[in-house]
């Protein structure tokens, strides 16, 4: 087993050494396909991480008119807590509602301050439990239910845009799924073209292991190996291509996305998906050297 | 150790290369097959090589009916045979050495078996001294020794030759044929095809004429 695994590597690496040009052409093509996998599965990762941190905090926030009455608050708050959907609730009046706008904004206070009334609405803010934050219905017939309240102005319940955003996360991974299949189908048949042509070189020395009767896994292995050499490469420089650009992108862009949309980092594809990553180039390149070991007898 | 009965051969067309063909070869034997060009030679040697399988009738070679072998089976066969050819059929690119040795090694041989098989080989056709010559480099004589000793490394029990003296010189082609003659005086069976009936007649072995397809003289 040992004899034979040295002669298919010690073939492939000739092989591939002899085509080089071909070679690189192939490693080129399967780096290209598993750089968007990588790419799909990165921007996935942290588009991930940031609805899961978006929908922690997704809150049901009531607010109400500024004649509501003890009695309308108090029913507004029994139903909320028979419910059973809020893991908390907290009731902003008027002027905390007020004085968080001052704090949140301080370059618009002095606008706020120069008005004659104060035109924020007290509110109740309702963190739910994350048992509920994925069983929408629960959430909206509740919503339904308070808006409709006598005293209660409107309902927001977060939920709803973060539903649409798991929905186009979604989408876009289905695009990236059909996109990558077509990329894979792509580079396993670039490395079988280029295993075609190390073939063809190899012609003579292929009739002549059939004459002599060599065991067919001598005959195919050296293919097989040259394929997975190839895609393992490809997987390692997608790899390493990614990398880079997620560095680059952290430098540069880093500060702006924990600014704007609170992701605190952008982190790169966790060790085992890039192991995935390599593996899953080996086994396109494997694909592309068993297209042409099978037609080799 | 061969027998071929009733075997014919047809290509497209209804063409016939072999025609109800019936041939024994015991073990240790000497055989010619000769006949003019399109007789059915090469074809039977195909058959022999498994290259192609018979169209009707039995081929049978040490028990085993070549018709009826897997691809896993052809190539355990192969490994009984020895074949040598016009054309050298050598890797330009590979020295003797590596020519040679390149039979044990795909067959999955220990390295230094294979050196031992290779060694002893070449230094039996005499071309020990050229281990490192290309096969270009060499005269024709000595391509097709280095053919002969390729075919031996695996100690075939059975040598297959289509026309190894085509491309050669009177005196080289009897020098080649007395190579297959020491070959098979150590037992082993010799089936050599060629049309040269001049070294047929030199050599002094049975030979089996052939012409399209059928068998038209035992001598």
């Amino acid at each position: 087993m040992a004899r034979a695994l040295k002669y298919f590597f010690a073939e492939a690496a000739a092989s591939l050494w002899r085509g080089r040009r071909a070679a690189v052409l192939a490693v080129l093509t399967i780096a290209g396909g598993l750089f968007v996998l990588g790419l799909f599965l990165a921007l996935n990762t942290n588009l991930q991480r940031l609805v899961g941190r978006w929908s922690e905090s997704a809150e049901l926030s009531i607010y109400f008119k500024d004649d509501v009455t003890q009695d309308q608050l108090r029913t507004v708050d029994e139903l909320v807590a028979q419910s059973g959907l809020a893991e908390h609730r907290d009731f902003v009046s008027k002027d905390q509602a007020a004085a968080r706008f001052r704090q949140d904004f301080p370059d618009l206070a002095g606008s706020a301050a120069r008005l004659e009334t104060n035109p924020f609405p007290a509110s109740v803010e309702v963190r739910l439990k994350p048992e509920v934050r994925t069983a929408g219905a629960a959430v909206d017939s509740l919503a339904a239910t308070l808006a409709g309240l006598a005293g209660v102005a409107d309902v927001r319940y977060d939920r709803r845009w973060l539903t649409r955003l798991n929905a186009l996360v979604r989408f876009l991974r289905a695009i990236g799924i059909v996109i990558i299949g077509l990329l894979a189908v792509a580079s396993a048949l670039t490395v079988a073209n280029v295993v075609r042509l190390a073939a063809s070189a190899r012609e003579d020395e292929i009739e002549i292991m059939e004459l002599v009767g060599a065991p067919l896994e001598y005959v195919r292995g050296p293919f097989v190996v040259e394929g997975i050499l190839q895609g393992g490469a490809g997987a390692v420089l997608a790899i390493v291509l990614l990398w880079g650009l997620f560095a680059a992108a952290r430098f540069r862009y880093g500060q702006l996305a924990a600014e704007t949309i609170g992701l605190g980092i952008i982190t790169f594809l966790p060790l085992g998906l890039c192991l995935v990553i390599v593996a899953g180039g080996m086994l396109l390149g494997c694909v592309g050297g068993l297209i042409v070991a099978r037609g080799v007898r | 150790m061969i027998e071929a009965t009733n075997v014919s051969k047809a290509y497209t067309r209804g063409v016939y290369a072999l025609r109800d063909l019936s041939l024994r070869i015991d073990k240790g034997d000497f055989v010619f097959l000769t006949g003019p060009s399109g007789a059915g030679k090469s074809t039977l040697l195909r058959l022999l090589l498994r290259r192609d399988v018979p169209s009707e009738g039995q081929l049978v070679v040490g028990g085993r009916n070549l018709a009826n072998l897997s691809p896993r089976q052809v190539q355990s066969y192969r490994r009984s045979l020895g074949f040598v050819f016009q054309d050298f059929k050598l890797l330009p690119a590979k020295t003797v050495l590596e020519n040679v040795s390149f039979v044990p090694r795909v067959l999955g041989m220990a390295a230094s078996q294979q050196q031992r098989r290779t060694f002893q080989v070449l230094k039996w056709v005499g071309l020990q001294h050229r281990m490192t010559a290309y096969p270009l480099e060499l005269s024709g004589g000595e391509q097709q020794r280095i053919a002969i000793a390729r075919a031996l490394v695996n100690d075939p029990t059975i040598i297959l030759a289509d026309e190894p003296t085509g491309n050669l010189d009177p005196d080289l082609s009897l020098e080649i044929m007395n190579l297959f003659r020491e070959i098979n005086a150590r037992g082993t069976t010799v089936v050599v095809a060629t049309h040269d009936r001049e070294l047929i007649r030199r050599v002094g072995r049975r030979a089996v004429t052939l012409d399209h397809g059928n068998i038209v003289e035992v001598t």
